[in-house]
């Protein structure tokens, strides 16, 4: 550049200057120095201007959903939205807010660490989120079609029992009365004078229902006898009995369609519990846990 | 080759303006359906047309499963029927098949439904939420009989009895009301229409039912589908049960 150049302009576009770059960065700086500024000193959290469409409110940036003001509504006046009163929306409103402040201001003070109700609803929140998890992972007709396969047995219905249980008068000879009950039949009832408890006379039992009648010890040699079959005697503190089967039912696993809704409730339980043991697991490895000596 | 370039550059930009036009019509429109009253998305032409369309694309990859592609339910596994206009759990609002497609049914989530289920009396403790008594397999033929006089069977003996279990010991009444009319607000079955939730109402689908038990789900899915889609979701299905809704997409 010599004495008789012109000065260049540094606002022409059609030339390159360094100036003006420079110039147009320490605006920039300035500019967005200005708006962090503003933003570090005005800033209420990450705070947003407008509410969501899904929402009804924003409390503290914490959303109250309309779906559960809706439900509210019906909870509180037993009307739908399109019928409540303004003031119903309001009261419902106001409600809600106040809940969540109160919530807020919970969590601020600490009261999930000293405040057992809410530790066990807290608890049992989790708990059921991950149950929850277990439902929605919706599992397909294979899967659960393998599992009520695995577990057959429990898609059995209980079986059924009718059956005489008599006891043996002091002085018959109860071996003789079983051979006689064997050979003919209940014609030997009245020669031996054998009297029929109360205990299953009220015909057709469930097995549950026959253990629980008779005891553990008849049950167990009524669940060996089939239909029409009659038991040796048996010695119990009450006297000699004797016992004979009309009918003992034990069915087979019910179709699995049958009892699909049951093997998805069990198959989501056991999923739950496979998630919530898994969730111990991961809570345990990640945190710091000291134990005093002594207490391991 | 200039203007080549220019007319190109032209289109670029004008493509650019219509997706962002379009982005911003559909944002707003879902914004509108989320702002509306949930009971008055199917009477607005528009709403509506936005509400089917979405929801119709949801329940085919979220519900088909249990309900079937066009909501007829599935009797064998208690999945009920949405189009028929009888509502276990609630009336039909758009709002309460929202909440229920949030929340669900016995899903695990605290704010879903499950207020009850319906007892195994053929097991030894039918009822985990509080002491019920088993009934006997005659019982149960008894309770059986008279459920079946309310569709016309002749009410003898047999139904007598079961009419005393049911109002009785069995406490059926509890739930399913004296008159068996059920109670929709806890998704409790009547059981004076012919509108069946497991099985076809002959006396052995009775008979496994109260035998047996019964405790449907329904999943959760407020961490899977949005606000939007959950709202939609519901209104397609109120739509399934109103003719006229349905009319108006043919």
């Amino acid at each position: 550049m010599t004495a008789k150049d012109p000065a260049p302009d540094i606002w022409s576009l059609t030339q390159p200057g360094a100036r003006r770059s420079l110039v147009f960065c320490a605006v920039g700086a300035v500019v967005g120095l200005l708006i962090a500024g503003i933003g570090l000193f005005t800033a209420q959290g990450t705070r947003t201007s407008t509410v969501p469409a899904e929402d009804v409110a924003l409390v503290n940036n914490v959303p109250i959903l309309t779906s559960d003001y809706i439900t509210q509504i019906r909870a509180l006046y037993d009307v739908p939205l399109s019928r409540a009163t303004p003031e119903q929306k309001r009261r419902a409103l106001e409600d809600m807010i106040r809940e969540e402040l109160y919530v807020q201001r919970g969590i601020e003070l600490g009261m999930q660490a000293d405040t057992v109700e809410v530790r066990t609803a807290l608890t049992g929140a989790v708990e059921a989120a991950a149950a929850a998890d277990a439902t929605m992972a919706q599992p397909d007709e294979a899967q659960l079609q393998a599992y009520y396969k695995r577990s057959l047995a429990r898609y059995a219905d209980e079986g059924t029992m009718q059956l005489a249980d008599y006891l043996v008068p002091a002085g018959v000879d109860a071996v003789a009365a079983v051979a006689a009950l064997r050979a003919a039949g209940s014609g030997a009832i009245a020669r031996y004078r054998l009297r029929q408890t109360d205990r299953m006379r009220d015909g057709e039992e469930y097995r549950f229902a026959a253990r629980i009648h008779l005891g553990d010890a008849l049950f167990a040699v009524a669940d060996r006898l089939r239909d029409g079959q009659v038991s040796d005697p048996v010695t119990r503190p009450d006297g000699v009995h004797i016992l004979v089967m009309a009918r003992h039912v034990t069915p087979p696993p019910r179709p699995f369609q049958e009892v699909r809704d049951r093997v998805l409730n069990d198959y989501v339980a056991v999923q739950s519990k496979v998630l919530t043991a898994g969730n111990d697991r991961f809570l345990r490895k990640r945190a710091d846990i000291l134990i005093q000596k002594g207490f391991e | 080759m200039f203007k080549g370039r220019i007319l190109l550059a032209a289109t670029a930009v004008l493509v650019l303006i219509a997706a962002i036009v379009h982005v911003s019509l559909r944002a707003h429109t879902r914004d509108a359906l989320m702002l509306a009253d949930p009971e008055t998305i199917l009477s607005d032409p528009s709403l509506r047309t936005t509400a089917i369309g979405l929801g119709t694309d949801v329940f085919a990859r979220h519900c088909t499963a249990c309900h079937g592609a066009e909501g007829r339910g599935n009797r064998q596994v208690g999945a009920p029927n949405l189009t028929d206009g009888d509502w276990l759990y609630g009336s039909g609002q758009v709002a309460e098949i929202e909440e229920i497609t949030l929340h669900g049914i016995r899903s695990g989530d605290p704010r879903g439904w499950d207020q009850a289920s319906m007892p195994a009396y053929g097991r030894a403790r039918p009822y985990t939420r509080e002491p019920i008594p088993p009934l006997s397999p005659g019982e149960i033929t008894s309770v059986v009989g008279f459920l079946r006089s309310l569709h016309g069977a002749p009410l003898d003996g047999a139904a007598v009895r079961g009419k005393v279990i049911f109002v009785g010991r069995g406490a059926c009444w509890d739930c399913h009301a004296d008159d068996a009319s059920g109670d929709s607000a806890i998704g409790v079955p009547n059981l004076l229409d012919d509108v069946w939730l497991y099985g076809d109402g002959s006396a052995r689908a009775l008979f496994n039912s109260i035998a047996g038990g019964h405790a449907g789900i329904s999943p959760a899915f407020s961490h899977t589908l949005s606000p939007v889609e959950a709202r939609a979701v519901a209104a397609y299905v109120a739509s399934l049960s109103k003719p006229h809704a349905k009319d108006s997409q043919r």
